[in-house]
Order: structure tokens, then C-alpha cells, then sequence
């Protein structure tokens, strides 16, 4: 592509006569720079396609003018050219905005990470051959690949689901399981209030003061150490299968709390 | 007894305080929070009996506050606040944003049952319904595991007791 496609684009209204200017003005390598971008973007633009993805980092001497230029082109959308080319592997990468992206997406071997001066806030979408490439389905596209990526997570955390597979399955299984665990919070509640005068008993045991109204009931102050000891055993990513390990570790951190509360009392005296 | 306190605070010093995963912070604030709460309620309630109810809101207090970097904390600490005062608002179940997928590959009765999945999701969450769905399901991970870790908070309290 040479001079000549610039100035196709020019009439198209695409690109302003000062681009022109700077790609003419500065030679060949500057021609070449942009042709490579330019290069994925023209198909793009012409296809009335979003023109999100022209979001791109180029070296640092340069980056004020040509992502002014970047801009501009951005925000010229051809809305009313739905010129069809028919497409070969086309793909628009849908990513979220990560400078390793962008980095990901430049031809040029000497970009350099310029990212922290300019923040892009365009959203790039993936478009497989042969689906709608008009901006609300891409913008649909985009937000449930987010919704899908955030599912996954939840299967790992949610124990069972890898067996179920498609949304709705899953979907059961959380519901499920929010609500076993609420129930049980609750039953362990009732359990609690039952207990309550028993737990006073216990306390009482421990030869503490009676003067409890004084104690602050955001009080975390010499938990850290004591609670810190105990863990040394455990390991730390423990999840809800190895439990066994956590009642230990969680029974560590009550007693703990108790016999520090009593710790407390006596440095209070 | 005394000695045990001592040996225990002698313990102290050999541990570096800056490797604590987030799970410890929790269940360490959870049961700091409760525990005095609990012996609070004891204290003041010596006549009458401690009723479930207000053991309940303790308990859910404290694990809005032993979760505040979450905003389903913020959603639960309002509920719990507002249902102190006797004038208690129902829950608007219509005010949330709708979850609507426009036309896309699904079929559409397949849509519908997702979206009312995803509703009774929201429902489930405090203060899902004021979310969209993409903050909601990411807010419910951490809603599962700061339960998770409550039940074993409260379990372990229990047990201690009996």
C-alpha cells in the first residue's frame, strides 16, 4: 500500500489531510510504520466494523502525533459503509485493555512499553468468520466472554460443578450451594444462642474479670501474633475440602482468642 | 494457666507477620469480632434469655465486618443497620437492574431460564440486586468463601463450648 491508499482514505473521510502530511513528510520508514497498522485497520474500517481495535502503541518520539492520529481515526466511523469484502481469516482479537496486549499486537519489534502515558479505553472483541461484526453484537460478544471467563472461577470454587457442564447447570449448583451454606450459618446460629449462657460458663472458667462492657467489640489488638504462631502448621491456600486441617487451625485461632482476652485482662490489672 | 500465656507469647517472635493469606485475615477478624460480641450479648441479657434473633444479627454483623473490602458487605451492613430501627423496608425485588440478553447464538427459552438463575442469584447476594451481572458473579465468589470460612468459624466456636 502506498501514498495512493492513504489518499482513498483521505476521501473516504477517514483520515485528515495533517496525517497526510506527517506520513509524507517523514519518508519511507514512517510510510512503512503506518502501513502496518494501517494495514490491519483498513479492512477493518471499511467492513463497518467497530473501530476499536485501532487502539495501538507506537514508539515513544512519535506517540503524542500519531495517537492523535489514532484518535482520530477512531472516532470517524463509517457508519454507513457496509461495503461486504468477502473475508479470508480475519480476526479481531477480543481482549481486555492490558498493555500486554497491545504489546501483543504490534508489528514493530522496537514498541516500547509507552503505556503508562496513555491509558486506552477501548475494548477489543474477537470476530469469528462469519458472525455479525456490527457493534452492538461485538459489544454483546465481548460482555458475555467476560460473563463466561467469571463463571470459571466460580467453578473452582464451588465444589461439584465441573461435572455439570453449560451455564444453566452450573447456575443450579451455586444457587445450591449459597444457599446450604446460608442454611448452615444459620442452624450454627440457632446453635449459638443455645449455647450462649454455656459460653459465659467457659469464660468464667478462665478466672476473667467479669468487667466485659469495657471490652470494644472491634477489639483485634493482640490477636496478631498468637493467632500468626499457630499457623505455622497449616497450609495456606486451604479449601473447604481439606476442613479438617482448617477446624484445626480455626479451633487454634479461638483459644487463642480466649486465653489472649485473659492476657489482656491481666495486663490491665 | 499463666505460664501457658506466657509460652504462648513467647511464640511470638518467630514468625514473619507479612505472609498471611486473606482467608487467616478473615477468620482471624471474624472470630475477634464475634466472640466479644457474644460475651456482649451475655453480659447485658443476664435476665432474659438471648434470643436467636439476635444472635443472628451478630453473627451476620460480624462477617460484614470482617469483610469490608467487599461490597456485598456494604449492602449487608445496611440491611443490618436499617433492621435495627423498628421501621424496616421491605426489599425491592423490582428495583435491580434486569438482566437482558439481546438476540444472540442461545435459543430463546434457554436465555430466560439462565436469566431467572441468574435472578434468584441475585437474590441470594446481599445487595445482588443493585448490581449488574458481571460485578454480581464475581462478588458471589467471594461471598461463598467468606461463608465457607464462617461456617468453620462457627463451627469451631461451638464445638469449643460443648
Amino acid at each position: 500500500m502506498d501514498l495512493t491508499g492513504l489518499k482513498w482514505l483521505q476521501q473516504q473521510q477517514m483520515v485528515s489531510p495533517e496525517f497526510l502530511q506527517i506520513v509524507g513528510s517523514d519518508g519511507r520508514e514512517e510510510l512503512r510504520r503506518v502501513e502496518s497498522y494501517l494495514g490491519n485497520n483498513i479492512y477493518d474500517t471499511i467492513d463497518g466494523c467497530i473501530s476499536r481495535t485501532s487502539s495501538f502503541q507506537m514508539e515513544p518520539e512519535k506517540n503524542n502525533e500519531e495517537n492523535r492520529t489514532v484518535a482520530l481515526l477512531n472516532k470517524r466511523k463509517p457508519e454507513g459503509k457496509t461495503e461486504t469484502r468477502d473475508q479470508k481469516k480475519k480476526k479481531i482479537k477480543a481482549e481486555d485493555e492490558t498493555e500486554s496486549s497491545m504489546k501483543g499486537k504490534s508489528n514493530m519489534s522496537n514498541t516500547e512499553t509507552s503505556s503508562e502515558t496513555q491509558k486506552q479505553d477501548y475494548i477489543h472483541v474477537r470476530a469469528r468468520r462469519g458472525e455479525a461484526t456490527d457493534r452492538h453484537s461485538l459489544a454483546e460478544r465481548a460482555r458475555r466472554e467476560k460473563i463466561s471467563k467469571k463463571m470459571k472461577c466460580l467453578q473452582d470454587i464451588v465444589p461439584g460443578c465441573n461435572k455439570v457442564t453449560g451455564k444453566a447447570g452450573m447456575l443450579d449448583e451455586i444457587i445450591n450451594y449459597v444457599q446450604s451454606l446460608q442454611q448452615q450459618v444459620e442452624f450454627l446460629s440457632m446453635k449459638l444462642s443455645f449455647l450462649n449462657p454455656e459460653l459465659e460458663f467457659h469464660i468464667n472458667e478462665l478466672s476473667m474479670m467479669p468487667d466485659l462492657r469495657s471490652f470494644p467489640l472491634h477489639q483485634q489488638g493482640s490477636l496478631d501474633y498468637s493467632v500468626i504462631s499457630s499457623n505455622q502448621t497449616t497450609s495456606p491456600g486451604a479449601k473447604i475440602e481439606s476442613s479438617s486441617s482448617w477446624d484445626i487451625h480455626s479451633q487454634c485461632v479461638y483459644n487463642n482468642l480466649r486465653t489472649d482476652s485473659v492476657s489482656n485482662f491481666f495486663s490491665l490489672k | 494457666m499463666e505460664r501457658q500465656i506466657i509460652n504462648k507469647k513467647k511464640r511470638v517472635f518467630s514468625v514473619e507477620p507479612n505472609k498471611i493469606p486473606p482467608s487467616e485475615v478473615f477468620t482471624r477478624k471474624y472470630t475477634s469480632l464475634l466472640v466479644p460480641a457474644l460475651k456482649k450479648l451475655n453480659m447485658n441479657k443476664n435476665s432474659s434469655q438471648v434470643n436467636q434473633l439476635t444472635v443472628k444479627h451478630e453473627v451476620d454483623m460480624a462477617l460484614a465486618l470482617s469483610a469490608q473490602e467487599f461490597a456485598w458487605s456494604r449492602f449487608l451492613l445496611q440491611k443490618l443497620s436499617s433492621s435495627n430501627n423498628p421501621t424496616t423496608t421491605t426489599s425491592s425485588s423490582s428495583n435491580g437492574i434486569r438482566i437482558q440478553e439481546r438476540s444472540g447464538k442461545e435459543g430463546g427459552h434457554e436465555d430466560g431460564e439462565r436469566e431467572e438463575k441468574l435472578r434468584e442469584l441475585q437474590k441470594l447476594l446481599p445487595g445482588g440486586e443493585e448490581m449488574n451481572v458481571e460485578e454480581m458473579l464475581g462478588e458471589i465468589g467471594n461471598y461463598i468463601k467468606c461463608l465457607e470460612l464462617q461456617t468453620i468459624a462457627l463451627k469451631s466456636i461451638v464445638q469449643d463450648t460443648t
